[in-house]
């Protein structure tokens, strides 16, 4: 039986090739955005936590403290006594970004230095060596490394590798190779714990420690863990650490909003495979009406058209895998320079995991099914008398009350929702303007048509193509609507990416041009990842001011906190240099004191991300823990720069992070020049002095901005060719249902030839048709946009982004254009179907 | 000269081997105010011969005249202006539009003409009380009967004022009344509107009310009867001839 049902859809389906495809075309988009992003963003994801976060390798656990920072050797005394710990160990790692050119042409963004105490490390790790030997405690300059970092280098046992460091660089020896590594990530230098102390001039200290547990019973484990997390305080954690969770939440939020961009598409994809059909059932009714009399069952109807249904979500989602998967190996290798080059961190292969695979023809395959459904069921309440009823264009009577009421009722609450100014009851206001607009979308069908048709009529005046495109589009709302809505939600999208690109670009360019206007920026190669950065000491700063011609050199400081239970960078700055070369953008606070503030106790400036985390606002006091304790800070303001807006930081005086953090090296250095000064002159000084600090760049501030405009240009650029995507399934839908019209009336159409139409009016009847959805949709769309787009930059205002809300009048301006445009390209197709149609055989058509 | 010629009217479907021959060197002619049903088995061509008439298809061979001008030399655009303006169209499903009223459908041809829209309606309007529904002007064809949506489509035949009006099976989906009352209108049409009918039926009892009946049979014209007067015995008289030819 069931080959029967096969066989009948897969004609049905080879019968009606171009409604076949578009259809099938519809799944494919939807699951090629959810498919592809998910590639996409786990990919990046993974090279965030191989290439930032320390994985904790094959050890029981790891402690490490809140902030990161490093501590007393003693605490891994502590542990150890603890009672069930077999074997600990103490380490002090750190991940240095590789300047370019540092070792030729060989290509190493950054290396993980890390010290260890060999034999302890030794016992917990099992390092395998292949050459060479492992190290000695007693190790002076020596290092291990991987094999295959040492083919990238060109190095052998014996030879030399070099290493930048705070005093330029230094020099090791290559005493055994590891096996080449596999995962992707930062390659690894093993050196004595001794050599690294020395080396980054933390002298007794470490920054994590490893320790193995002498049982394997879960319960006795946790036991054992809750011991040493009580033995060690709350300053510290215990697994993996908690560095880069910034950067990461950014990214599980640009997730999230993908994936909801990808189940819009799936869900226009349905609403066109629902419209689809909903017309073959009513196609079809005779034929059904006849397999109903002679015999088939209403089970057996149903499998016809689920079948049908199946057939195509099959096909559409195994093509959007393919092409979902080539999209996001594209972006992936488009994105490679990008993090290469700004982040420091190397992308691995594509991840595809097995779930992704299920989730995404779940989603697929059943969004068809599941939309296939109603009609299927609506063809299983054919009569056998169907068969013998002469055909025509069905007319929907009246549309449903209901929906309307629940529709109107959304709307209120979104519309409360949105007058609330509370960021969830905004957002969820925007679901349900969304769906309130759907729902309520068939009752406007009518007046909406009457006005634009109006405005039409002006065009096609006295020849009835006006009136009778608009009886077209009324005389079934609810396909109108459904149509109208995935239209809606296509230019919603972009009328909604609009107005956040546009409030971004305003906002951030703003910010660029204040907080990095000095003349020349000494970068350090990961910018906005502070930790992974060597710096300089104070006398790379005092040898630039000793340039003849340098006005005002200003340094950025950098230590890890936590504070109000949140981690926080913390940003040492100069209170009387900065302001000289840069400026905050203030959100709270007094512009005029707020530096000289800093310099007055402990006093901190948030900038909106940490404030927004912790809810504090100028005059409240953060508690910051730092590895010399809990100190009380006071927010004296509010203000954001440019490199740290996306990141949660403090700004505190270079004296407090010297005191507290201990920190003095300089991470990042302003420079501005007097007047007078030989520009070329004095940047041939600094390249000298910058011989010895590879680490850094010398990028002069005009060209600075410029390439971060180029950079945001970039990824709004793949943003919207992935908008553009997005917005395909809506011209589908719109292709669709002229497609179904003009199939459906064929009769009518082979009448109007028959009695004096020419081809031209019968096509732009079509033509009209078509841009009276698309007017519907495009204002419904523009509506849902405008409060997509609010929503959007509310919230990450609320997160606190640097953002305020710019009406994209750019972005209405292409959403009518983009609508229009979809009007006349949608009708092409059915237009000249619909034109070049056989008069008898139209006639004839049943 | 007739209104109507059909001169050695030819029509092959297919080519080589599968060709079929639906119309075969047929001839005939009809005056104005004159009404002739054409009549015949299926498949004889009766339909064929009326879209040829009507400028729906293309001939394979011979040529349609009306008044004065053959259909053959006219290009699409010109055709179908003549559809329009020269001819009036009934089907057997009445093929109104489901959502416009009486009046716009009947509108339908003036409007496509461009006409002036109130002009339209009114002149629709004109016709639509001359067919019997003037009180049903604003009302939907799924809320009229059968025999009333035939009648719109009578009245949209009508309202370009075209000579010629062809009808194909006009009552082939409406109960005895309702076929009476359109079958009279297009008498009416012939006799006080002066228009020449060709009408294509089934129904003896209605191809009597012609002045002129055609039969066919693979193509051709086979019998041509008249009947002078019309009286109750017409129908007899045409099932008598049905049977002799068959």
């Amino acid at each position: 039986m069931l080959q029967f049902e096969m066989t009948l859809a897969a004609r049905e389906l080879s019968q009606r090739k171009l409604r076949t495809v578009l259809t099938t075309l519809a799944i494919t988009l939807g699951t090629l955005v959810i498919f592809g992003m998910n590639i996409l963003l786990p990919t990046l994801l993974k090279a965030f936590q191989s290439g930032v976060l320390s994985a904790s390798g094959q050890v029981d656990v790891t402690i490490t403290m809140k902030t990161d920072e490093t501590f007393s050797r003693s605490v891994l005394n502590s542990v150890r006594r603890v009672d069930g710990v077999s074997v600990a160990s103490g380490l002090l790692s750190r991940t240095t970004n590789i300047p370019d050119k540092f070792y030729g042409n060989a290509k190493v963004g950054a290396l993980t230095v890390t010290g260890i105490e060999p034999s302890a490390a030794q016992v917990l790790h099992n390092y395998d060596v292949v050459e060479g030997r492992f190290l000695r405690s007693d190790d002076p300059q020596a290092a291990v490394i991987t094999k295959s970092l040492a083919d990238t280098l060109g190095l052998g046992v014996g030879d030399k590798l070099r290493l930048p460091t705070t005093e330029g660089a230094t020099t090791l020896k290559v005493v055994g190779l590891l096996p080449a590594r596999t995962l992707p990530g930062n390659e690894q230098v093993l050196i004595t714990l001794l050599q690294a102390q020395k080396l980054l001039d933390l002298p007794d200290r470490i920054n994590t420690i490893e320790a193995n547990l002498d049982t394997a019973d879960s319960a006795r484990r946790q036991a054992i863990l809750d011991e040493i997390a009580a033995t060690v305080g709350k300053d510290f954690t215990l697994g993996g650490m908690s560095s880069g969770t910034e950067l990461l939440s950014n990214i599980q939020m640009a997730q999230m909003a993908f994936n909801l961009f990808g189940f819009l598409a799936l869900f226009m994809g349905s609403f066109i495979i629902f419209n689809s059909f909903r017309t073959i059932v009513s196609e079809r009714r005779h034929d059904i009406g006849m397999l109903r009399a002679i015999g088939a069952s209403r089970r057996t109807i149903l499998g016809v058209i689920l079948v049908e249904g199946l057939i195509q979500g099959i096909i559409g989602t195994a093509l959007g895998i393919v092409l979902g998967y080539l999209m996001g190996a594209g972006i992936v290798a488009l994105y490679v320079p990008l993090m290469q080059n700004y982040l420091h961190i190397s992308i691995g292969q594509p991840v595809v995991s097995l779930w992704l695979f299920v989730v995404t023809i779940g989603l697929g395959v059943g969004a068809t099914v599941l939309a296939g459904l109603l009609p299927a069921i609506h063809a299983t309440r054919v009569t056998p008398l169907d068969a013998l009823r002469p055909a025509s264009a069905e007319t929907e009577r009246r549309t449903s009350r209901v929906s309307f009421i629940v529709g109107v009722a959304l709307l209120a609450a979104s519309i409360a929702g949105l007058l609330s100014g509370n960021l969830s009851l905004v957002a969820l206001g925007c679901l349900f303007f969304l769906i309130g607009l759907i729902l309520v979308a068939p009752a406007l069908v009518q007046p909406i048509a009457s006005v634009f048709s109006a405005l039409l009529a002006l065009v096609f005046a006295r020849e009835g193509t006006g009136t009778l495109a608009k009886s077209n589009v009324s005389r079934q709302p609810t396909r109108a609507a459904i149509t109208a809505s995935a239209t809606m939600i296509g230019l919603a999208i972009i009328v909604g990416m609009g107005g956040v690109v546009w409030s971004i670009t305003g906002g951030f360019l703003d910010v660029l041009q204040r907080s990095l206007g000095s003349d020349y920026l000494l970068m350090p190669p990961s910018v906005g990842l502070w930790q992974s950065n060597v710096g300089a000491k104070g006398d790379l700063a005092q040898r630039i001011r000793g340039i003849p011609g340098v006005a005002m050199v200003s340094t950025l400081r950098y230590a890890m906190a936590s504070g109000d239970g949140q981690a926080v960078a913390v940003l040492g700055i100069d209170p009387q240099a900065y302001p000289q070369v840069a400026s905050l953008t203030f959100q709270q606070g007094d512009t005029a004191t707020a530096y000289a503030d800093l310099a007055d106790g402990r006093a901190m400036i948030a900038n909106g991300v940490f404030a927004a985390q912790t809810h504090l606002n100028a005059g409240d006091v953060v508690q910051l823990s730092t590895p010399t304790g809990v100190k009380p800070y006071t927010i004296v303001a509010v203000a954001s720069d440019y490199l740290n807006s996306k990141i949660s930081t403090a700004y505190i005086s270079q004296a407090n992070l010297q005191a507290d953090f201990r920190k003095t090296e300089d991470i990042f250095i302003q420079v501005n020049l007097q007047p007078s000064a030989d520009a070329g002159l004095v940047e041939a000084r600094l390249n000298d002095i910058l011989k010895d600090y590879p680490q850094f760049s010398l990028v002069s501030g005009r060209g600075f901005i410029e390439q971060n405009r180029r950079l945001f240009n970039v990824v709004f650029g793949v943003m919207f060719v992935l908008l553009g995507v997005l917005v395909m399934p809506s011209l589908i839908a719109l292709l669709n249902t002229l497609m179904i019209g003009v199939i459906e009336r064929t009769r009518e159409i082979g009448m109007l030839r028959a009695i004096g139409s020419t081809r031209r009016q019968v096509s732009r009847i079509v033509v009209v048709e078509s841009l009276l959805l698309a007017a519907i949709g495009t204002a419904l769309g523009l509506l849902a946009g405008l409060y997509l787009g609010y929503v959007m930059v509310l919230a990450m205002k609320v997160v606190g982004y640097p953002v305020t809300y710019s009406f994209p009048y750019a972005g209405l301006g292409a959403g009518i254009a983009i609508g229009l445009l979809f009007g006349v390209v949608a009708a092409m197709i059915p237009a000249r179907q619909a034109a070049r149609m056989d008069i008898i055989r139209a006639l004839q058509y049943e | 000269m007739a209104l109507l010629e059909v001169e050695n009217l030819t029509k092959v479907y297919g080519k080589g081997e599968t060709a079929v021959t639906a119309l075969s060197h047929v001839s005939l002619s009809v005056d104005a105010g004159e009404f002739v049903a054409v009549m015949g088995p299926s498949g004889c061509g009766k339909s064929t011969l009326l879209h040829l008439i009507g400028g729906l298809d293309r001939p394979t061979d011979g040529q349609v005249i009306i008044e004065g001008a053959p259909l053959t030399k006219l290009s699409d655009e010109d055709l179908t202006r003549l559809r329009r303006r020269r001819i009036g169209f009934i089907f057997q499903f009445f093929n109104l539009i489901p959502v416009l009223t009486a009046t716009e459908n009947a509108a339908l041809p003036i409007t496509l003409d461009g006409a002036n829209p109130g002009q339209a309606k009114a002149k629709a309007r004109e016709w639509l009380e001359k067919v019997g529904l003037g009180n049903r002007l604003d009302n939907r064809p799924d809320q009229l009967s059968g025999g009333q949506q035939q009648r719109v489509a009578v009245a949209r035949a009508l309202v370009a004022d075209p000579k010629l009006i062809l009808a194909d099976e006009p009552t082939g989906n409406l109960d005895t009344r309702a076929s009476e009352e359109v079958v009279t209108l297009l008498r009416q049409a012939a006799d006080d509107w002066g228009r020449a009918v060709v009408m294509v039926t089934h129904d003896a009892r209605i191809a009597s009310y012609a002045d002129r009946i055609l039969f066919m049979r693979d193509g051709v014209i086979v019998q041509e009867a008249r009947f002078p007067i019309r009286d109750d015995h017409n129908a007899d008289r045409v099932m008598d001839l049905m049977r002799q030819l068959a």
